[in-house]
C-alpha cells in the first residue's frame, strides 16, 4: 500500500504536478508514515527519475524545475515534522555572482537544479564583493559555496574570495564550486575550487563533495 | 516509471514565400513556353505516344516524330491533371498531400556509388545498400518520403526493378518512389504493390509507392523511357516524369530559358499522361540544374539551382499542378563543409518557396553520383531546419506572452515559468545533430566533428531502429509469385 503510494507521489514530482503532490504528501503523513521514507522514497525517487529522464534527453530544464518545484512543495509540508525527526536537507549551498558581475541566469539555473536534488540553496544575489560574501558564508554557515562569473575580468575576484575563506580559516569547513563562460577546471583547480560544465553536472559535483555519491 | 515522449503530430507546413518570379515573369515564362510548344515542338521518339498526341490534335512530323502542340490543347491537359495528389505511407503518419504551398522534403537517387559507412571508401553500390539507406531514412523523423538513392549494381537489368523497390519498402514505412528500368519490371511491381496493399482497388485508394521515368533535355520524350511512362501510366501508378536541363548546355545559358525549356518539358510528361490515362496522379516534375562554363561540369548544388528550382514551384502553381522538384545535392566528394552549405541553401530556397515534394533533398554526393549514410543524418537536421523557417512565428495572444512577461518580471528568469514548458516542444526545433554542449563535455567524448557524429549515429540507426517491415505472410507470397527475388532483398549488411 505504502509502496503504492510512493509512487504516485513520484509519478507527481515526474509530471511536476504541485498540487498532486501536495495532497499525496498529506494522505502519507495522515497514514502516519514515516517523514524519512515519505522525502526518501518517494519525493527525492521521483526527483532522481527526473534526473534521469534529463540525462536521456527525455526532459528539458523549464521540465525539471517545474519538478523541482513540486518537490519543495511536497518537502514543506513535511519540513516540521523533517526537523523534529532530525532528518537533514541534503546540504546548505550559497550562490552567489561575483563583484563586477551582473549575470546570474546560470547561478540561478544551478540552484534551482540543486534544489531539486534536495539540496538547501539560498543565493544572495549579484556584484557582491568579497568581503561581504565572506560575512554571509559566516552568517549562514553553508556546507559549499557556488560562484558565478560570466565576464574573463570578474573571473579574478573568485580566486579573491578563496584567498579570504583561507585567510579566515574557513576553507577547512566549506567546499567551494565555480562556474560560468570563462571559468574551467584548470582554473577550478589553480584557486582551489571545483568547476562543474552546467547545472546537471553541478549537482553531480555537490554530491561528491558531499559524500553523497 | 519511465515515462515515453508522445510522438508529435506532423505539422502540416506551407511555404510559398520565396518567390524569386514576379507575376508578369511567370506569365512571360508561360506564354514563351506555349510559342515553343506551338513554334519548336517536343520530339516523342516512341510511335504510340506519337499518335497518341497526334490524335489529340497535334501537328506531328513523322519522319522527325516532332509533335508541336497549340496552347490551347496543351491547357486541355493540364485541366485534366490533378490538382492535388496524396502520395501515402505504408504508415498513414507519413501521407503527403501534395497541392498549393505545402511543402516536404525527402531523398532522391540514383546513385551508383556509396561511401562504405565502416571504412569511409567509395564503392558500387549493391541490393542491401538500397536497404540500409531506407532504414537510416526511416530513423530520419525530418526526412517525409524515400526516393530509392541508389542501383543495386551486382543484378542484371530484368530483375533490378522488384528488388530495388522491395529492399526499400521492407525498410521504411514512408512513401516510396523510384525510376524503373523494364516494362516487366512495372508489371511486376504494380502487382507486388497489390499484394501488399490487400487489392487493386486499396492501392490506388492509397499509393504507397510511386514511379519515376525521365523526360530528356532538350525536349525529348525518348522511346524507352517513355514505354515506361505508358506502361506505369496503364498501371494506375502515380507518376514523376522529370526532366532535367543544364542551364548552359542542355537548356539555354539563362535561367528564365531554362525555366521556359524545363517548362515545355514538364508539361509534356503532364500531357502524355493526361491523354494516356486522363486524371491520371503525375507531378510537374523538374530538376533544373546548370552547367559549371569554366570547365564544362554538371552542377548539382549551384545556388542558380536553388533559384531555378523554387521558381519552379511559382511555375507550377500557375497551373495548380502539384511538384515534384529537386533540391539538396552537392558536388562534394565526401560529408564536409560544401556537402552541407550546397543542400542547406538549396533546400531552404526550394521549401521557402512552397515547392510540394523536393527531391534529392539528402544523401547525395559528388553531383549524386555517390550516397553517404552519414549525409543523411546531417542533411536530416538541415531539412529540420528548413521545415521549422516554414513553421514560422506564430503570433497571438499566448504566444505574445504579456501574462507571462507579467508573472516573471524584470529581473525574474523564464526557465522555470509554465508559458516556457507550454511551448518549448514546439516553438523549438531540436536537432538531433549539431553539437551544443559545453567544451569540456565535447572533449571528454572524444572530440567528435559533425561528420563522424552523423557517421555513428547512421550506425546506430542501422543496428538499432526497426522499420515496419512487410507482414510475413504477404512476404512469402511476394516471393513466391515474384522469383527473381533475391533472399538477401530487403536486408542489410550483417543479417
Amino acid at each position: 500500500m505504502k509502496e503504492k503510494l510512493f509512487e504516485q507521489i513520484a509519478e507527481a514530482v515526474i509530471d511536476g504536478a504541485t498540487s498532486q503532490v501536495v495532497s499525496l504528501v498529506n494522505e502519507a503523513v495522515s497514514k502516519e508514515i514515516p517523514v524519512g521514507e515519505i522525502l526518501n522514497d518517494a519525493l527525492i525517487a521521483g526527483m532522481n527519475e527526473v534526473g534521469a529522464l534529463f540525462k536521456d534527453g527525455e526532459m528539458f530544464v523549464p521540465e525539471v524545475l517545474v519538478s523541482a518545484k513540486a518537490l519543495q512543495a511536497g518537502i514543506d509540508i513535511i519540513r516540521p515534522a523533517l526537523v523534529e525527526a532530525g532528518v537533514k536537507a541534503a546540504g546548505r549551498i550559497v550562490t552567489v555572482t561575483v563583484e563586477g558581475d551582473l549575470h546570474d541566469i546560470g547561478i540561478k539555473l544551478v540552484g534551482m537544479m540543486l534544489e531539486g536534488a534536495g539540496f538547501e540553496v539560498i543565493n544572495i544575489g549579484v556584484d557582491k564583493p568579497a568581503k561581504e560574501i565572506i560575512e554571509k558564508v559566516k552568517e549562514l554557515k553553508p556546507n559549499i559555496l557556488g560562484m558565478s562569473a560570466m565576464l574573463t575580468t570578474t573571473m579574478a575576484n573568485m580566486k579573491d574570495v578563496v584567498e579570504m575563506l583561507r585567510e579566515e580559516g574557513l576553507l577547512e569547513e566549506i567546499k567551494v564550486m565555480i562556474g560560468g563562460a570563462p571559468t574551467s577546471p584548470m582554473y577550478a583547480e589553480k584557486i582551489g575550487g571545483h568547476y562543474s560544465a552546467d547545472a546537471s553536472e553541478a549537482v553531480v559535483i555537490a554530491k561528491q563533495l558531499l559524500g553523497m555519491a | 516509471m519511465a515515462r515515453k515522449r508522445v510522438a508529435k503530430e506532423r505539422k502540416v507546413l506551407n511555404g510559398g514565400f520565396y518567390k524569386p518570379l514576379t507575376e508578369e515573369g511567370i506569365s512571360h515564362i508561360h506564354n514563351t513556353s506555349m510559342e515553343v510548344f506551338e513554334q519548336v515542338g517536343v520530339k516523342i521518339a516512341y510511335k504510340p505516344v506519337l499518335d497518341l498526341w497526334k490524335k489529340a490534335g497535334a501537328e506531328v512530323d513523322e519522319k522527325n516524330m516532332i509533335a508541336k502542340i497549340d496552347r490551347n490543347l496543351v491547357m486541355k491537359c493540364v485541366e485534366m491533371a490533378p490538382k492535388e495528389i496524396t502520395l501515402c505511407g505504408r504508415d498513414p503518419k507519413y501521407d503527403l498531400i501534395l497541392s498549393g504551398t505545402r511543402t516536404h522534403m525527402g531523398t532522391g537517387g540514383t546513385a551508383l556509388n556509396i561511401l562504405d559507412i565502416h571504412t569511409g571508401e567509395r564503392r558500387s553500390s549493391n541490393i542491401r545498400d538500397v536497404a540500409a539507406a531506407a532504414r537510416v531514412v526511416d530513423a530520419c523523423d525530418d526526412i517525409e518520403f524515400f526516393v530509392i538513392t541508389c542501383f543495386p549494381c551486382e543484378l542484371q537489368k530484368p530483375v533490378v526493378d522488384v528488388n530495388r523497390f522491395y529492399a526499400a519498402i521492407n525498410n521504411t514505412s514512408k512513401h516510396v518512389m523510384g525510376g524503373v528500368y523494364t516494362v516487366d519490371g512495372i508489371r511486376k511491381l504494380a502487382r507486388m504493390a497489390e499484394l501488399i496493399a490487400g487489392s487493386k482497388d486499396a492501392f490506388k485508394a492509397r499509393p504507397f509507392m510511386s514511379m519515376i521515368t525521365c523526360i530528356m533535355s532538350p525536349l525529348l520524350l525518348d522511346k524507352d523511357y517513355t514505354a515506361l511512362m505508358e506502361t506505369a501510366c496503364l498501371m494506375g501508378i502515380p507518376l514523376a516524369t522529370p526532366c532535367a536541363p543544364m542551364a548552359g548546355s542542355t537548356s539555354p545559358g539563362t535561367l528564365a530559358g531554362t525555366l521556359v525549356q524545363m517548362n515545355v518539358e514538364a508539361l509534356s510528361g503532364i500531357i502524355t499522361t493526361q491523354l494516356l490515362n486522363p486524371g491520371h496522379p503525375t507531378l510537374y516534375s523538374v530538376v533544373p540544374t546548370t552547367t559549371d562554363l569554366r570547365t564544362g561540369a554538371f552542377c548539382f548544388g549551384s545556388v542558380e539551382m536553388g533559384m531555378m528550382n523554387a521558381a519552379a514551384a511559382q511555375v507550377a502553381r500557375r497551373y495548380n499542378l502539384p511538384i515534384y522538384n529537386t533540391a539538396g545535392p552537392s558536388e562534394s566528394k565526401v560529408p564536409d563543409a560544401q556537402s552541407a552549405y550546397e543542400p542547406a541553401i538549396n533546400v531552404l530556397l526550394s521549401a521557402m518557396a512552397g515547392a510540394n515534394y523536393i527531391h534529392d533533398a539528402a544523401g547525395l554526393l559528388e553531383s549524386g553520383l555517390t550516397i553517404s549514410l552519414q549525409t543523411y543524418v546531417i542533411d536530416n537536421d538541415i531539412a529540420g531546419m528548413a521545415r521549422r523557417v516554414l513553421a514560422g512565428i506564430e503570433i497571438d495572444p499566448d504566444k505574445l506572452a504579456l501574462d507571462c512577461i507579467k508573472r516573471v518580471g524584470p529581473g525574474g528568469n523564464y526557465l522555470g515559468d509554465e508559458h516556457t514548458t507550454a511551448h518549448m516542444r514546439d516553438e523549438f526545433f531540436y536537432p538531433v545533430l549539431a553539437d551544443r554542449k559545453p567544451r569540456m563535455v565535447w572533449e571528454a567524448e572524444g572530440k567528435l566533428n559533425a561528420e563522424e557524429r552523423a557517421r555513428l549515429l547512421a550506425i546506430n540507426y542501422l543496428e538499432n531502429h526497426k522499420p515496419l517491415a512487410v507482414d510475413p505472410e504477404i512476404d512469402s507470397q511476394i516471393r513466391r509469385e515474384i522469383p527473381e527475388m533475391l533472399t538477401e532483398t530487403g536486408k542489410v549488411y550483417g543479417e
